[in-house]
């Protein structure tokens, strides 16, 4: 079809100006969207972890918690890290308001990582944080076949597995969290850091909240 | 070289998908607006288009070009049966964010106090198409595919987008010529506006 055709065809029915989704709905139903297809991920449980359905796994010896250290007032913890047997961490998060217990602990497992809760509307500056961050191919395709953030997590357990042996000596690791307005982790941008990593100042924007923006590794 | 984003997508890569959320967020929300005419609906659509598109994302082929057609023929399935949709995702939509003040899209179309009913105009003549003259009208001409893309949006044959087209074209053209006898001579042949002012003035 020709420019010339659709322009007469236009004219047959003139919309003046397309109808446009502000900024900040098109934000806020993207977020949705990444949430419920991790979330499909993760069926048949469909909520954040609960220590009562944490319980069973700890039974079967699947999984350890090691870190719970914040409570929130009726006793569930901020977030959990449960070390899985093949050597990969759980991280589960049911308050997401203050991302540096979650990095205490994760460093005091001995996992060099900058942790970052990233509210709506928001995203870190400067990005990209780091000027040596592994190409997402290199993130992804390792070559000892480890990535550091698994995708899909491959189990029913909810929350987000990331492998401490992906960081190599020297090398940081950097987790954002985009944060729902009821303070749950909607998604996760993890990269690993060959340099330093820049602190995050949270700025507003209209851009996803998470990571670099697209095209910046390639 | 770096995966494409068709078969990052088919594999399950988020970042990826979000990146196709990205692109192709303003052009399915344009979409959805003209074929249900309501915005909430239209949001509902939207949401609704990309849970799917993430459903079906093995059906991607690793090949091709921009998957514009692909998502934008999932947006018409999911306008067409929304109901349908919102049932499988019923759970997802009750998490769905609401509450925003609707935007007027009169006010957003132009200043003119006749905006909307311009925009009524538009839409009374649209509605006299069938409902898939007015899909292939909608993607080939509002969202500018072209005819092998909307077929491959469709799912039918090249010739099939042609015709229905075609007879798109007839029926608004015959609307057109109608009201504009109707509404006497001082039209002038080949206006854009004949078919909306038309519309206003029989209304009077």
């Amino acid at each position: 079809m020709n420019k010339a055709e659709r322009e007469s065809l236009a004219g047959l029915l003139p919309f003046e100006a397309e109808p446009q989704l502000p900024n900040a709905r098109r934000r806020l139903l993207k977020e949705f969207v990444m949430v419920e297809i991790r979330r499909s991920a993760e069926r048949p449980r469909r909520r954040l972890v609960r220590p009562a359905l944490l319980a069973p796994a700890l039974a079967l010896g699947v999984a350890v918690a090691v870190g719970v250290p914040a409570l929130l007032g009726g006793g569930t913890p901020a977030y959990a890290v449960s070390k899985n047997a093949d050597g990969t961490l759980t991280i589960t998060i049911n308050q997401a308001k203050d991302p540096k217990p979650l990095e205490a602990t994760l460093r005091g497992m001995g996992v060099n990582a900058v942790v970052d809760y990233i509210p709506g509307g928001k995203r870190c500056s400067p990005q990209p944080r780091s000027t040596s961050f592994l190409s997402r191919q290199e993130a992804r395709n390792p070559a000892d076949g480890r990535p550091f953030h698994i995708w899909p997590p491959n189990t029913d357990e909810p929350g987000f597995r990331i492998d401490p042996a992906a960081i190599k000596p020297g090398q940081t690791a950097v987790l954002e969290f985009s944060v729902s307005a009821d303070e749950k982790t909607a998604g996760i941008w993890a990269n690993i850091s060959n340099g330093p990593v820049a602190a995050c100042t949270l700025v507003d924007s209209d851009e996803a909240p998470l990571g670099p923006p697209p095209g910046w590794d390639d | 070289m770096d995966m494409s984003l068709r078969a990052r997508i088919r594999d399950g890569d988020a970042e990826a998908f979000e990146v196709l959320f990205e692109e192709m967020a303003r052009p399915v929300f344009s979409h959805a607006f003209r074929l249900t005419g309501d915005w909430s609906a239209a949001e509902d659509v939207l949401s609704l288009t990309f849970l799917e598109a993430w459903r079906l994302r093995h059906r991607i082929d690793a090949d091709g070009g921009s998957l514009r057609p692909w998502v934008l023929g999932i947006a018409t399935n999911v306008a067409r049966n929304l109901r349908r949709a919102a049932r499988r995702y019923d759970d997802a939509l009750a998490r769905m964010p609401r509450g925003d003040p609707i935007p007027d899209f009169a006010d957003q179309i132009i200043g003119r106090m006749d905006a909307a009913e311009q925009l009524a105009a538009i839409q009374q003549a649209y509605g006299s198409l069938r409902r898939q003259e007015q899909e292939v009208f909608a993607l080939c001409v509002w969202s500018g595919l072209d005819h092998a893309e909307a077929a491959q949006a469709l799912g039918v044959a090249v010739g099939t987008v042609r015709s229905r087209l075609s007879r798109a074209r007839k029926k608004l053209e015959k609307l057109a010529a109608e009201r504009q006898q109707a509404s006497g001579s001082r039209q002038v042949k080949g206006d854009h506006d004949s078919v909306v002012r038309s519309v206003r003035e029989e209304n009077r």
